[in-house]
């Protein structure tokens, strides 16, 4: 029973099966059908995953593209379901999957604050309290009320990154997207995530970059062809996967 | 049940995704929310030119033209939900594989927004009731189970259709073709009585049909709706929910995989 109060994230032998539907339309699948083809192909993004993350740690998720790591991330987020085995989430979850996910571009930088601080999981009224907030970290008070389609791709990034740490979520996804954003911005994002990592906040951060994890994580998983190959602290995670050759 | 659980807990949700698709449509274009007004309207002038002074449909007691708008508004909110919530899920793409939350959620907002178009475009209606001086009594209050019956069948084939969608995006093209078919097949522009009595079993099992009559005889000839015809039509519809529930729920977990 202490053990379901501190861990975070239980993933119990859970794989994912895709199912590759070839033919979108009836003039595809037709043919196909009478000449014999497979309506769809199969192949497993995740084999017989096991891991337990505690409250409160930082976890670095690192293999090369196509080892699975971004279908591991969005099983966890709940977005798709494993096609095998559990997944057990203990806490309130961010996904920064991919930022501004709800963003609409014909509705303001305020209107699409509230939009996706729904989307998120806030109340209208928590929006409305954390809404000075949010616009200070993102500096975007100037353009607060224009549409965003009007923003470039940093000011769009910046808003939606604000909006998403400010739903004090319990568990933080973060796939890859601290690669954006000029250097000043991806400071600021980092210091966010120290403060973060203080305050208890468990991290699931995905990343090519082995510094950024080295430098983040206390724990690293190393996947590859759909297995986890390495979990553990991430000094040792890092050199096996420096080692492995991949890069 | 679960709807009630639903809506408790993302009223909020769905409230804001409704407003964004309203809102969307209104920032896009100069007349923005006229149209959803005009469109009916004009809609059924040029059929109400074309069928009581060209083809000279037969007197029913009310001028054609109010007559012809009471079966067409709510056509064309069974219409325009219908070929909204085949996109809902497949135009939502980035949502959909990036947060999750109950996805019946899009499918919902769409419907909401397409019912406040038509309580818009109601407004001309009740205009035109009271130019053409049509008696009202209080079997109208019937008009509002009718359009729960109506909503209920709607939501029914909504999320079997957007489900589909994503499978098969040959649905949402398939869906234009059925719908018009279907309009002809209903009573929208005549009256049942003009239909061969040999064929007049389509409308007993066409729970569009019994909703139409039932608007026309509610709002225009002040009378008691059918309620046996509507009772088949709300058990039908409860019917067609269940299933479509069952299936929506089975392959939501795969939405995000198919998008």
């Amino acid at each position: 029973m202490k053990d379901n109060q501190t861990i975070a994230i239980s993933v119990a032998e859970a794989s994912k099966l895709f199912r590759l539907q070839k033919q979108r339309t009836f003039k595809e699948l037709l043919p196909a059908l009478f000449g014999g083809q497979k309506a769809v192909e199969h192949f497993w993004a995740l084999e017989n995953i096991n891991l337990k993350i505690k409250k409160g740690e930082t976890v670095g998720i690192i293999g090369p593209n196509g080892a699975g790591k971004s279908t591991l991330l969005k099983l966890m987020a709940g977005v798709t379901k494993p096609t095998k085995g559990k997944i057990t989430l203990n806490g309130k979850i961010a996904p920064l999957i991919e930022l501004g996910a709800g963003f609409h571009p014909e509705l303001t930088g305020r209107e699409n604050i509230f939009l996706n601080g729904i989307i998120l999981g806030l109340s209208k009224k928590e929006v409305t309290d954390r809404f000075s907030e949010i616009v200070d970290f993102a500096e975007l008070w100037e353009f607060i009320d224009q549409p965003i389609k009007h923003y470039s791709s940093g000011m769009y990034l910046r808003l939606a990154f604000s909006v998403a740490v400010h739903t004090n979520p319990d568990i933080l996804l973060i796939d890859e997207i601290l690669a954006v954003g000029d250097d000043n911005f991806r400071k600021k994002c980092f210091k966010r995530m120290e403060e973060f990592k203080k305050a208890g906040v468990t991290i699931i951060l995905v990343s090519h970059a082995l510094e950024q994890i080295q430098k983040f994580c206390t724990r690293a998983i190393y996947l590859n062809e759909h297995r986890v190959i390495v979990d553990g602290k991430v000094e040792e995670v890092s050199e096996k996967y420096v080692n492995a050759g991949v890069n | 049940m679960s709807m009630i659980k639903l809506f408790s807990q993302y009223h909020e949700l769905l409230g804001q995704l409704t407003s964004r698709e309203i809102k969307q449509r209104y920032k896009q274009s100069v007349l923005g929310y006229a149209w959803v007004i005009l469109n009916p309207f004009f809609q059924m002038l040029v059929m109400a030119f074309v069928y009581s002074i060209i083809i000279r449909i037969p007197d029913l007691g009310v001028p054609y033209s109010i007559y012809l708008y009471a079966g067409l508004l709510p056509w064309t909110l069974f219409n325009n939900s219908l070929t909204g919530s085949v996109n809902s899920l497949v135009g939502n793409a980035g949502l959909l594989s990036k947060i999750y939350f109950p996805r019946e959620i899009f499918v919902m907002s769409t419907m909401l927004a397409k019912m406040v178009d038509f309580a818009l475009s109601c407004s001309i209606f009740i205009i035109f009731m009271i130019y053409f001086q049509i008696p009202v009594t209080w079997n109208i209050l019937w008009v509002i189970p009718i359009l729960l019956i109506q909503q209920l069948f709607t939501y029914a084939l909504s999320l079997f259709l957007a489900a589909a969608n994503l499978f098969y995006r040959d649905i949402q093209y398939l869906l234009n073709l059925v719908l018009l078919i279907w309009m002809y097949l209903t009573p929208v522009i005549y009256a049942t009585e003009f239909f061969p009595e040999k064929y007049q079993w389509i409308f007993k099992l066409n729970p569009m049909a019994i909703i139409i009559n039932a608007y026309r005889q509610v709002i225009l000839a002040g009378g008691m709706p059918n309620l046996q015809s509507l009772g088949l039509a709300l058990l039908l519809s409860l019917g067609i929910l269940a299933l479509a529930y069952k299936f929506f729920k089975k392959v939501e977990g795969l939405f995000a995989d198919v998008v």
